[in-house]
């Protein structure tokens, strides 16, 4: 019975997004169609053409799957060697009062700065290659883990730290059966939160100056004034996005299916 | 013995705080590691920042008119999206169509970071406050419109029996129980979108403008004056914090009793 209800919530759900979205391209092409607007705003069916033929026709150098896969090289790289420093930094800072004396207060001159306002710099001294990127990359994605990280670990409850403590449990105990448990869920959210910060870093980045990538498609179209080509990249650039966030939204609900937070 | 701990913590950190600037004093200005075009010195930062306050050079406005720039841009953008992003989610939470054929879209337009719109809209708007204030707005539009989706969304059923029994309509449901309920996460919402707002506006400063920190910073790139830039980007976390900070005080104000998760 229960499972016939939510089949059914389901195909509402599928149901429904296929017409709104249909009825969105609908819309676009009948404002194209009829509009005046239709002179230099491409319809959908125009732009969907325009995607799948540019896997074959070349943006400047490259093919559109390369363009992505510059920028999904730079965002993985990146993100996953600032994901890890940062996890182990938050819990160490979460952990040790010390560490959070020392470390928290640079953070925080560090932290309101926003990370596209450090494309220039990064640029004077790491150059207009994948260099700069991934440095900008792992910091977007550095400054949203840490703070969550931080969180989780500071989320151990201090009670049951002591108790355990009382009966002899050793810090490499504590650490795995508690600390860890409360800051995996925090973490997650980190990660989720860094995933999308990085990847408005990338095509920030891109956009500024680069020979490649998603971000490079954009404003090589704004140049030419080509809005066929702000368009396919607007649509790739969503699709990634969507496509990364959906998949980091797959993995935590298949390891943290125990937290309530990972839903 | 707590509060001398407290202390004795408090003493690292200010400790931690002078040890940077003194390494970053002593591989520049001292040791000579860095170049003026790589890297200067806290002390050049330091002149240059008072400097700019009243030097128009290299870029072609003050500190302060930079930053009245970026601000008059980014506070009407994000503006807009609070006035159109609240009342779209609490819409999009309160009637199910609405929800079932907007989410869809939205959740497309959402994995679109705001920025990616600004060549589209340098295009059709020119290079100016609109292309600049719209890019905003859409930066600002997503988290408010999520965050009072979730925040209605998340109305006890029960309350709304209650209201029911007692003979309220929709229409008072929604203005009693469900808003009321939603204000933390409306205005964690409004808060969240501050900070992708001022993002942007740095942002799509750098990318196409004519004044503003971003566009400084840009050009003092080009000139390898990375003096200027460092002063920038502190200018910007600044002001960042103080927004933040007054949203901190309207949130607290607005959102009493009630204890809210950040």
């Amino acid at each position: 019975m229960m499972r016939k209800i939510l089949k059914n919530e389901w195909t509402v759900k599928i149901g429904s997004a296929v017409i709104a979205l249909a009825a969105f391209c609908m819309l676009w092409q009948a404002v194209t169609v009829f509009t005046g607007m239709g002179d230099f705003l491409p319809g959908p069916a125009e732009t969907f053409a325009e995607f799948f033929r540019r896997f074959v026709k070349p943006y400047g150098k490259a093919v559109l799957p390369m363009h992505m896969w510059s920028s999904l090289r730079r965002i993985l790289i990146g993100y996953t060697v600032a994901s890890a420093v940062a996890i182990v930094l938050g819990i160490v800072m979460g952990t040790y009062r010390i560490a959070d004396a020392i470390v928290m207060p640079l953070f925080n001159i560090i932290r309101p700065i926003p990370p596209v306002a450090w494309i220039p710099l990064a640029i004077l001294w790491f150059g207009i290659g994948d260099a700069s990127k991934y440095f900008l990359v792992f910091l977007a994605t550095f400054l949203s883990v840490l703070q969550n990280a931080y969180a989780g670990a500071r989320s151990a409850d201090p009670v049951l730290v002591g108790a355990a403590r009382m009966l002899g449990a050793n810090d490499g105990f504590i650490f795995r059966t508690i600390t860890l448990p409360c800051a995996v869920p925090y973490i997650f959210s980190g990660l989720q939160n860094g995933l999308t910060a990085a990847w408005g870093q990338v095509v920030a980045s891109e956009m500024i100056r680069s020979s490649a990538g998603v971000g490079w498609i954009i404003i090589r179209g704004m140049d030419n004034n080509d809005i066929l080509q702000e368009l396919v990249g607007i649509l790739t650039i969503g699709i990634i996005g969507f496509i990364l966030a959906a998949s980091m939204r797959g993995v935590e609900a298949k390891l943290c299916r125990w937290t309530t937070r990972g839903k | 013995m707590e509060k001398n701990s407290d202390l004795k913590f408090k003493v690292i950190s200010c400790c931690s705080v002078i040890g940077f600037i003194a390494v970053w004093y002593l591989c520049t200005d001292i040791l000579q590691l860095t170049t003026d075009i790589t890297l200067p010195g806290p002390v050049k930062v330091l002149h240059t920042f008072i400097d700019k306050f009243t030097n128009k050079s290299p870029d072609g406005g003050t500190l302060l008119q930079h930053m009245w720039s970026s601000l008059r841009v980014a506070l009407s953008g994000y503006a807009m999206g609070i006035i159109i992003g609240v009342p779209l989610g609490i819409l999009m939470a309160w009637y199910r169509p609405v929800d079932l054929l907007a989410r869809p879209v939205f959740d497309f337009v959402k994995a679109i970071p705001g920025l990616a719109w600004a060549p589209l809209l340098i295009i059709l708007l020119g290079i100016g406050f609109m292309s600049k204030a719209v890019t905003i707005f859409v930066a600002a539009l997503t988290p408010c419109v999520l965050n009072a989706y979730a925040g209605v969304k998340q109305t006890r059923e029960v309350h709304m029996w209650v209201a029911r029994t007692f003979g309220a309509t929709r229409r008072q449901m929604l203005f009693k129980v469900a808003i009321p309920t939603a204000l933390p996460h409306i205005m964690t919402g409004i808060r969240v979108a501050l900070g992708s707002a001022w993002m942007s506006i740095v942002a799509a400063e750098l990318i196409a403008s004519s004044s503003g920190l971003g566009y400084m910073i840009q050009q003092c790139r080009g000139i390898y004056r990375p003096d200027v830039i460092i002063v920038g980007m502190l200018m910007i976390g600044f002001i960042g914090s103080v927004l933040t900070w007054i949203i901190g005080i309207i949130e607290r104000a607005v959102v009493k009793g009630q204890t809210h998760d950040a």
